[in-house]
């Protein structure tokens, strides 16, 4: 078996269909459309993007997500997985990991593989069916870096970090809507991510407490990857984002208030790019 | 074959607008040839405009019937995500397609009923009167020999009735129904 | 109630209840306890990171989670063992984690090989059908053989163990029962079981020569291995 596993060879069963974060940004169609279609009316309901059960299309959005989430926690205990294997015990430098983060992430791969277990009964619940929607591969990509501590910035802190985000929102949603299940599951998922960030964040101190230059290379990283995952501004403190900043569980996870501040910042720049990356098409679209 | 100049596909009484797509690929023939198979299994003998908006990949669906005679007027608004293969973005979903034009067409058919005099415009129905309605669709789109996951409608209804005995038993009522009029339709649980 | 004085009342007790039967003698000292907990704890390791490496490479959903519910048992297990060494006097747990002998090592490699979707009644077939039932024999005869009083740390992480392996053994078979469906799937798993089979009876078992102790007996009744001695590798 290799040590390092690349993204395109993710094995699948024929039900799932694989895109990346290009294909993703290459439609260019924007939520709140652009014609004279009955979307105004139905977004009226709703003063934001957010996922909320007043929403016309709550469900089905609630539904996508649900899926979202799963293929997300398929990818997460596959690249926890990788980290147990790729990297020999040792004392952290090179190709090594202290042998106590091996057993983390077998621990971690445990817990991610519990939750692909409950997504895929919560999308069952929810009438999703396995593979329904593409499955964006953006999140493995972040764990196939050579360097086991620029997997720990970009999965652990910045994905993870995701989840808690999306979690968050999935337990309100669940929890407006009386959803007896979703609430309930998502707070346990909830638990788990914010430990898993933690572990994130103490095993990259500890790694690079002599290594400096290798510590700013993992924050800058994770940076890099906060954008990204910010999927062109669909998370942030705005309300024309879908799902908000969980500062609270980040604060736990082992966040500090300047840390969330900058991701915020960075989902900000992100929506502000993505808006005017569709301006900008739109724009060459009606030249044509 | 569409072309740039027209601005509407015709097939027979079905017109799509735009004739020719942008931001997604849909084939603007295909699915005026999806509507006429729809319509007539259905019984919709009305002239039929579906407009699509493609600029936005939400799937917001509605039905207008200018009056109740069979030769009234349907336009069929539709946001793009309500027609796209949802395993491939931006392309057409025909199975997808299918059950939310279907869904459109069973509605215009119930509103030429004399029980559905008082039904609101679709834009202006609640959520909840959308999610009976909208299972009431389904139910019959099943029965058609359509692929349909009943799941998705039932937790679609339980949204916004609530996740109780009693409203999956309403669901199931009309689930297996036939000739409800909006009244009955609508009725809480 | 009666006239009779009551019985005087006493603490003083048998060390040992009438129901323990637990005894002194083990057929492990400190020193061999400490070489097989090594050997036990390379291979723990070398299954998690394999079971860990494969769950990108299986396109089976239901599959995929088992490896990564297993993936941590088997971590597990090599933290109890690795907790152990420094009780058995290895102060510095690496040293004594090692493989019990170079057949092992190509054992492991040779496990390890299958990497590609279609593979999985391969990787399976390793892991469940020939290296954990080794586990469980090494393990069972380890708890039978040790001394119940002095080991008594041992035979706990042991009984834990043997339940994972025990289970998940089960749960790998069932797997596999379900994903042979075919004459040429029964050859392809019964090749390949040969295949690993065949070295690791080279390598002796998991702890080497000896792993289970010794099987035949002499014309006068004494074993043909010894266990201790030749477990040394």
């Amino acid at each position: 078996m290799r040590q390092f596993f690349p993204v395109e060879d993710l094995a699948r069963d024929e039900r799932f269909v694989q895109t990346n974060m290009a294909e993703r940004m290459a439609d260019t169609r924007v939520p709140g459309g652009g014609s004279q279609t009955s979307s105004k009316k139905a977004s009226s309901r709703s003063s934001t993007n957010r996922l909320t059960p007043d929403r016309h299309d709550a469900s089905d959005r609630a539904r996508g997500l649900m899926h979202g989430i799963m293929v997300g926690e398929i990818q997460a205990l596959e690249g926890a997985g990788r980290t147990a294997h790729d990297f020999d015990a040792g004392d952290g430098s090179g190709d090594t990991i202290p042998f106590a983060l091996k057993l983390d992430m077998a621990r971690q791969a445990w817990d991610e593989a519990r939750h692909v277990e409950i997504s895929a009964k919560l999308s069952a619940w929810m009438g999703t069916e396995i593979g329904e929607f593409q499955e964006n591969t953006v999140l493995f990509e972040a764990a196939c870096s050579n360097d086991p501590v620029l997997r720990l910035a970009g999965v652990n802190r910045a994905l993870e970090g995701l989840a808690i985000d999306v979690f968050t929102q999935m337990k309100e949603f669940g929890d407006l809507a009386g959803d007896p299940y979703l609430e309930f599951c998502e707070d346990w998922m909830l638990a788990d991510e914010v430990t898993h960030v933690k572990m994130g964040s103490d095993w990259l101190r500890k790694v690079t407490e002599n290594d400096p230059e290798r510590r700013s290379r993992a924050l800058e990283f994770q940076q890099v990857v906060d954008k990204l995952f910010s999927f062109g501004g669909a998370r942030g403190d705005t309300a024309e984002s879908s799902f908000q900043l969980a500062r609270r569980f980040r604060e736990l996870a082992g966040f500090t208030d300047d840390e969330v501040d900058t991701i915020a910042e960075l989902d900000e720049q992100a929506l502000a790019e993505r808006k005017a990356a569709v301006r900008a098409m739109n724009a060459a679209s009606a030249a044509n | 074959m569409a072309s740039e100049t027209l601005a509407a596909a015709v097939i027979g009484k079905v017109t799509v607008t735009p004739a020719e797509f942008r931001l997604v690929a849909f084939d603007a023939h295909e699915l005026a040839a999806l509507v006429a198979e729809l319509a007539e299994q259905f019984g919709v003998a009305n002239p039929i405009h579906l407009i699509v908006d493609e600029a936005t990949p939400l799937a917001k669906l509605s039905a207008e019937l200018d009056a109740t005679s069979s030769d009234a007027p349907l336009t069929i608004r539709a946001e793009s995500g309500a027609l796209e293969n949802m395993k491939q973005l931006t392309t057409f979903g025909r199975e997808r397609a299918a059950e939310s034009l279907g869904r459109m067409l069973l509605r215009a058919r119930d509103r030429m009923r004399d029980d559905f005099a008082d039904a609101p415009p679709d834009l202006e129905l609640t959520l909840a009167q959308n999610a009976a309605w909208d299972a009431y669709c389904a139910g019959r789109l099943a029965r058609r020999g359509h692929r349909v996951v009943q799941q998705r409608w039932r937790y679609n209804y339980r949204n916004r009735f609530g996740f109780t005995d009693r409203a999956d038993e309403a669901f199931e009522r009309l689930w297996a129904a036939d000739d409800l009029g909006f009244a009955e339709m609508v009725a809480a649980p | 109630m009666g006239d009779a004085p009551a019985p005087e009342r006493t603490t003083a007790r048998a060390p040992f209840a009438p129901w323990d039967r637990r005894d002194l003698p083990g057929m492990f000292d400190v020193a061999e306890t400490a070489r097989r907990v090594g050997n036990y704890k390379w291979a723990e390791m070398k299954l998690f990171e394999a079971l860990g490496g494969w769950i990108a490479t299986v396109p089976e959903l239901d599959v995929k989670m088992r490896l990564g519910t297993h993936c941590y048992h088997h971590a597990w297990h090599a933290e109890l063992w690795h907790k152990r060494l420094p009780e058995l006097r290895e102060m510095k747990p690496e040293r004594l984690t090692q493989p019990a002998n170079e057949a092992m090592v190509r054992f492991m490699d040779a496990m390890t090989e299958p990497e590609a979707p279609e593979l999985t009644i391969e990787k399976l077939v390793g892991a469940y059908r020939v290296l954990i039932p080794r586990f469980i024999a090494a393990y069972t005869y380890h708890r039978n053989n040790t001394s119940e009083i002095t080991d008594a740390p041992t035979i706990r992480s042991l009984t834990f163990i043997l339940q994972d392996e025990i289970d998940d053994w089960r749960d790998g078979e069932m797997m596999l029962q379900s994903l042979i469906s075919t004459e040429h799937d029964v050859e392809r798993a019964a090749a390949h079981q040969a295949r690993l089979e065949a070295i690791m009876v080279e390598a002796g078992g998991i702890a080497g020569p000896g792993t289970i102790g010794p099987t035949t007996v002499m014309n006068g009744g004494s074993p043909t291995t010894d266990s201790t001695t030749e477990g040394d590798a």
